[in-house]
């Protein structure tokens, strides 16, 4: 039976904690008496035959009727999928995708369905590599559908192949991929990491314009969602979501939900002691991570940032639910919520977070500064419930090198922004209003999204609001280890330790704050009450 | 005779030469005990006397335990995880799909013993599904071998025990001892390559599917994997007299198991179906193998009913589908116009 | 009393070069430059007067000679040994209306040099263009503080052209009269910008009066800037005067491109954008620097080089292909002189002389200015005033 996740209370016999530090580890000592670490909950049983579990949930699916009965001969079926953002690291093939993919077209071979596209909803990330394709979706879907061009990616900015459903009425127009709205059935096949994805957020968000888009991707909006991971109701973005998700039920075509969960079993056998409690840690794991953090720290980091991208983690999935898009998602809730929710007493003085290697828009690229911000601010300090882990006005401490390295395929936008937008401002409303347009309407930019792999022009900004709630929030941002020139244009301050660190924060939360540490990677919410 | 008259005279008078001089050395080295008799040489049977047979010890009655000890098992994976292995690369340098549909079992502790059920086509196809099924089923994997044909002799059944692992089987009927023997190993967590067809093809289409392995799965409740090889025939088929090299694939489907209500016939028919959706998705892909299954129109593998030219005709428009007619270009020669 | 003086002596020439490649500017203890007693020249002829330099600044062009680094180019055009020193603030000495701060307008024209009649170029006012440049009753020399008949800024006294004083106004320092001659190169320079997207490469002392330059014609309405002022900067200080002078935009040298790229909306074949910067001011003049201006350049824009190239590599096959053109940028005409003194006060760029030396520390003021940027200066000068109570 796997353990429920735990706030331990730091004293003196309490060993070093392990901290990431981007394409390293490290172990750092919390003050006793005042520091608490918030473990995550062990991984959950997988489901005991998958594809089984699939099969019933396409045949017995969430108040709508089996897929078979849906399908029939000369429709238009288009199915959506998440893209290469998640899960991460990537997982140890088949993919979930696969999986669910190969079900259900074998059930429209069943029916006799010719027309069958399948598209890559990848907003405005990055184009797949056709690797990361095979990967996801095996190789007997990619042969049989890539040649023929019957399976592709989603095209935020292709306006010829977008169609415009309505109007919500706060204003927000809901455009999306042209196919997909004009199909007879979409089947959208979601992996649920966080709390924040799945619903309607998949195809609204997924196969959606730039236009579309922009509406609800605003500094405002995420300075405004004050519970990202957690209760809708409070944020602004998933309120807006959910409204274009209203209008996309009463006016768009049919979709079928099908939303997957999986435990937090993260890292391969070898890793294990990343995932493990640090008293815990037996002789090979201690041996394990010594010899990996000595080699880490002589190999060049092109060479560190090599192996890590190849890791596959096992994540296994744990529930399969189809049907109507909300009542499915709450399900899908339901499981993500007892897999990664922690029970959390009180707020503290400040939050420290291990910041890894990779985060959702990086995953085979370089960890640049913007997204150790958006990792930092925008995914863990949101990972909570109710209210955030540090008090309002504390100090959250980051551990990661922050080079000022980009990779230049899938980043170039990144760079600019890195270099004229952020030495300007590092205001999330300023920079939309004065630069995002720019951006967004960069050509140069355009052409490296739709034909190359790169992320949007605009997505730096999204990236750098996603942690706009978190940097408001924050009274102090330090980042320890990390360069500091590149540090101080993030407008958050360097430190060379986590002690070090403390010193500067006292000048915020005196001499002796109360600490928090979210012992990730495993993936977890913080219940905070 | 046109081989034989290939080799020039001169050759021929060399090697008779090299004949004489190696016979009479012999018969000078053997002079000093040829006049020797019994014990020295075998004793004669007297008139009269019937010898009683020896218990048979060849044939499926050839004991191949020993195969299966510590030893003759690191051998054997080090023979497998190199020469054959490179010389499978070198002569069929194949490309294996589908293993991920065995992940799930994979991850299973300890995983669940199967059973193999490739189609046949030569006798590469045994060093081929070795080397291409995954771990951990790899190590610890018995081929079921013809009996009459690998277990004739000691010195084949030892070699074909050693580095195969084969065991003996009879092609038509199988025997209590073989199926015993199966089962025995099965429940000890053996996995089985069985080719269900019983033989190698004799003229290059499938044969059809006899119950060996459905029989087998629903006395023991190890699942069956459909396995499909392309290429092989040409590589090696039957009546070939030398390997050629060329290029296969190796398909492994999803695992089937029998269901309640099935017997080993209509199991059988389904292991045939999904050797023969796996060929049309190797030769075509997925989605239209899927598509045409699902209507059940992938083409057969014992391939069109009509007899002759036009069977063989049939025969050669499918192989240049699979990957052995994918022949590597040919490097463009330009004429030479002086 | 004392001058510095340059000889030639190709051994120590070499040596410098040696010296200077391990470390910028110490071309001055081993080359051929050295501190010598005062001699007295003649006055060429009674046009010209003798002057005491107040200050004297340091050149580019002065670092590549004593580093050993400048092209054999110049050979031809001075006369040894000479005293170098072209930015010059001075005294006229016993000038019969009194007391009178000159600077130089080193250049040496045909009427300086007595040729009559001028050649066609000094005679249309350009006198940095004169022909006649090592010709006339003086020895060669390029402009004052090459040539061994005129002396240099870089010593007590030295002998000067009627024709080549400007009187400075009472309200500037000594130390924004040292810097007119460098802003008059630099208002020459700003002469060819058309308003357009335009690049400086480099913040040292020509590319910030360069910069300062264009912006004085912007706010007099000469010309509408229409687009961008990109300004390239490797050092803080550099960064803060080349925004205060009104660059619109500073950045890096490596971030160039880059900023070239989102502002003229372009897109990138290779290393090379598809459009870029109407014109890009080369104010390094280093093979790099040249060959990034045409990467960053539009096509058949203009790359002008105001920094002293000498010998360059390059990829020009891009300049073939989009019809860029290079063209260079020298010194100045008399008429750039007032503009000159306007610019200085405008922005009061005495401010840039961030170091003095006397002569004999001469070693310490070379280094110091052949590493100017890094030690946060911009212009090093000799101060030459005699000091108070001496």
């Amino acid at each position: 039976m796997p353990r429920p996740g735990f706030v331990l209370d730091v004293d003196r016999s309490t060993p070093p904690t392990l901290f990431w530090r981007g394409e390293n580890f490290s172990l750092e000592r919390l003050p006793a008496g005042r520091s608490r670490v918030i473990y995550p909950p062990e991984p959950l049983p997988a489901l005991k035959d998958i594809d089984g579990a699939i099969r019933t949930a396409l045949l017995h699916p969430i108040d709508q009727d089996p897929l078979p009965a849906q399908l029939f001969p000369g429709m238009r079926l288009t199915i959506a999928f998440d893209d290469v953002s998640l899960p991460l690291p990537k997982m140890r093939r088949p993919d979930t995708r696969q999986r669910v993919i190969e079900a259900v077209l074998d059930m429209a071979a069943e029916a006799g369905v010719d027309d069958v596209h399948l598209i890559a909803a990848l907003g405005l990330h990055r184009r797949m590599h056709d690797y990361e394709l095979r990967h996801a979706l095996g190789d007997r879907i990619f042969d049989a559908f890539h040649p023929r061009g019957m399976l592709y990616q989603h095209d935020a900015e292709d306006y010829d192949n977008l169609a415009v459903l309505g109007t919500t009425d706060h204003g927000e127009v809901l455009e999306i991929n042209k196919r997909a709205a004009e199909s007879d059935l979409i089947v959208y096949v979601n992996i649920n990491s966080v709390p924040m994805d799945g619903g309607w957020k998949s195809i609204t968000t997924g196969l959606a314009s730039y236009r579309c888009l922009s509406a609800h991707h605003t500094g405002e909006t995420l300075q405004n969602t004050r519970s990202l991971m957690g209760h809708r109701e409070h944020s602004a973005l998933h309120k807006s979501i959910w409204r274009l998700g209203t209008l996309l039920r009463d006016s768009g075509p049919k979709i079928f939900q099908i939303e997957t969960t999986l435990n937090t079993d993260m890292f391969p056998e070898q890793f294990s002691f990343i995932s493990s409690r640090e008293w815990e840690w037996s002789a090979r794991e201690r041996a394990t991570y010594l010899a990996t953090t000595k080699a880490l720290s002589k190999v060049p980091v092109k060479m560190a940032r090599k192996i890590f991208h190849s890791i596959q983690g096992p994540h296994q999935m744990t529930s399969v639910q189809a049907g109507e898009t909300s009542a499915v998602h709450e399900r899908t809730l339901a499981k993500v919520y007892e897999q990664q929710l922690v029970h959390v007493e009180g707020q503290t003085d400040i939050l420290t977070l291990g910041i890894p290697f990779v985060c959702p828009y990086n995953p085979d690229g370089v960890m640049n500064p913007i997204l150790v911000m958006c990792m930092g601010l925008g995914y863990l300090f949101n990972m909570y419930r109710n209210k955030p882990l540090v008090r309002e006005g504390g100090v959250i401490i980051m551990t990661h090198p922050t080079y000022r390295d980009f990779d230049p395929v899938h980043h170039p936008s990144y760079i600019d922004f890195f270099e004229q937008v952020l030495p300007d401002t590092t205001d999330p409303v300023v920079m939309g209003q004065k630069w995002e347009k720019a951006y967004a309407e960069d050509e140069w930019y355009r052409h490296l999204y739709r034909t190359g792999n790169a992320y949007h022009g605009v997505h730096p900004f999204y990236a750098w609001y996603w942690g706009a709630h978190g940097q408001q929030w924050a009274g102090k941002v330090i980042i320890v280890g990390g360069d500091p020139s590149t540090v101080r244009r993030l407008g958050f301050t360097p430190a060379s330790t986590l002690d070090d660190a403390f010193e500067i924060a006292s000048d915020v939360v005196g001499r002796t704050p109360t600490v928090t540490h979210l012992h990730v990677p495993a993936l977890l919410v913080a219940d905070v009450h | 005779m046109a081989d034989q008259r290939s080799v020039p005279l001169s050759r021929l008078r060399q090697m008779a030469k090299i004949g004489d001089a190696a016979s009479s050395a012999l018969q000078a080295a053997l002079a000093p005990v040829r006049s020797l008799g019994f014990p020295y040489r075998k004793p004669t049977v007297p008139r009269g006397v019937t010898v009683p047979e020896p218990a048979p010890s060849l044939g499926a009655h050839f004991d191949t335990d020993w195969a299966r000890g510590s030893l003759a098992r690191a051998a054997r994976r080090a023979f497998v995880a190199g020469p054959m292995r490179a010389a499978v690369q070198w002569l069929a340098s194949p490309a294996v799909s589908g293993t991920d549909r065995l992940a799930d079992l994979a991850d299973l502790d300890p995983p669940p013993a199967l059973i193999f059920a490739p189609n046949h086509h030569s006798h590469v196809d045994t060093p081929l599904v070795i080397t291409a099924v995954p771990e951990p089923w790899r190590s610890k994997l018995v081929v079921a071998a013809a009996a009459d044909y690998f277990f004739d002799t000691r010195l084949k059944g030892t070699l074909a025990a050693l580095a195969l692992n084969a065991i003996p089987i009879e092609r038509e009927v199988t025997s209590r001892t073989s199926s015993d023997q199966l089962r025995r190993l099965l429940d000890d967590g053996w996995s089985v390559v069985i080719y269900p067809e019983g033989g190698r093809s004799p003229d290059g289409w499938g044969q059809d599917f006899k119950g060996g392995a459905a029989y087998l799965s629903s006395r023991t409740g190890a699942a069956v994997v459909p396995v499909f090889i392309d290429g092989t025939g040409s590589i090696f088929g039957k009546g070939m007299k030398r390997p050629r090299r060329g290029r296969t694939s190796v398909v492994f489907g999803a695992p089937l198991r029998s269901a309640d209500d099935e017997n080993t016939r209509r199991f059988n028919a389904r292991i045939e179906t999904s050797v023969t959706a796996l060929g049309d998705e190797a030769l075509s892909d997925w989605w239209t193998a899927r598509r045409r299954a699902a209507t059940g129109e992938s083409p057969r593998l014992t391939g069109p009913d009509h007899q002759g030219w036009r069977r063989q005709w049939a025969l050669a428009e499918r192989r240049k589908l699979g990957r052995a007619g994918q022949r590597r270009r040919q490097k463009r020669r330009w004429p030479d116009l002086g | 009393m004392s001058r510095l003086v340059f000889s030639r002596k190709p051994m120590r020439f070499a040596a410098a070069r040696v010296a200077s490649s391990l470390m910028p500017g110490r071309g001055a203890a081993v080359g051929p430059l050295s501190l010598e007693p005062d001699e007295q020249l003649a006055l060429p002829s009674p046009e010209w007067v003798r002057l005491r330099p107040r200050l004297a600044g340091i050149c580019g062009s002065d670092i590549a000679l004593v580093d050993g680094t400048a092209s054999a180019y110049f050979d031809p055009l001075v006369s040894y040994p000479f005293v170098p020193g072209h930015e010059v603030v001075a005294d006229v000495v016993d000038d019969p209306d009194g007391a009178r701060r000159v600077v130089l307008i080193p250049v040496l024209s045909c009427e300086v040099r007595g040729i009559t009649p001028v050649c066609d170029a000094c005679a249309a006012g350009s006198v940095n263009l004169c022909e006649r440049a090592a010709f006339g009753h003086l020895e060669p020399g390029l402009q004052s503080g090459f040539c061994t008949d005129t002396g240099g800024g870089w010593s007590n006294e030295m002998v000067a052209h009627r024709l080549q004083l400007v009187d400075v106004p009472a309200d500037l320092s000594d130390e924004d009269a040292v810097v007119i001659e460098p802003t008059a190169c630099a208002v020459h320079a700003a002469e060819r910008y058309s308003g357009r997207h335009t690049a400086i490469l480099g913040a040292g002392t020509m590319g910030l009066l360069t910069l300062a330059a264009i912006t004085v014609r912007a706010e007099r309405g000469e010309v509408e800037r229409s687009g961008p002022i990109v300004v390239t900067a490797r050092y803080p200080e550099q960064r803060r005067l080349a925004k205060e002078l009104g660059a619109d935009v500073v950045c890096a040298p490596d971030e160039l491109p880059r900023w070239v790229r989102s502002a003229s909306q372009s897109l990138v074949m290779g290393d090379q954008l598809t459009g870029g910067a109407a014109d890009v001011i080369d104010c390094v003049g280093t093979s790099d620097s040249v060959q990034q201006a045409l990467r960053v350049v539009a096509p058949a824009g203009n790359v002008h080089l105001v920094g002293m190239p000498g010998n360059v590599t390059l990829e020009m096959t891009s300049l073939w292909h989009r019809e860029t053109c290079i063209r260079g940028c020298y010194a100045y005409s008399r008429a750039d002189f007032a503009r000159a003194i306007d610019v200085v006060r405008r922005f009061s760029l005495g401010r840039l002389v961030g170091a003095t030396y006397q002569l004999r520390e001469f070693h310490d003021a070379i280094a110091h200015a052949a590493n100017a940027g890094r030690r946060g200066t911009v212009k090093v000068a000799f101060d030459l005033r005699p000091k108070e109570g001496k």
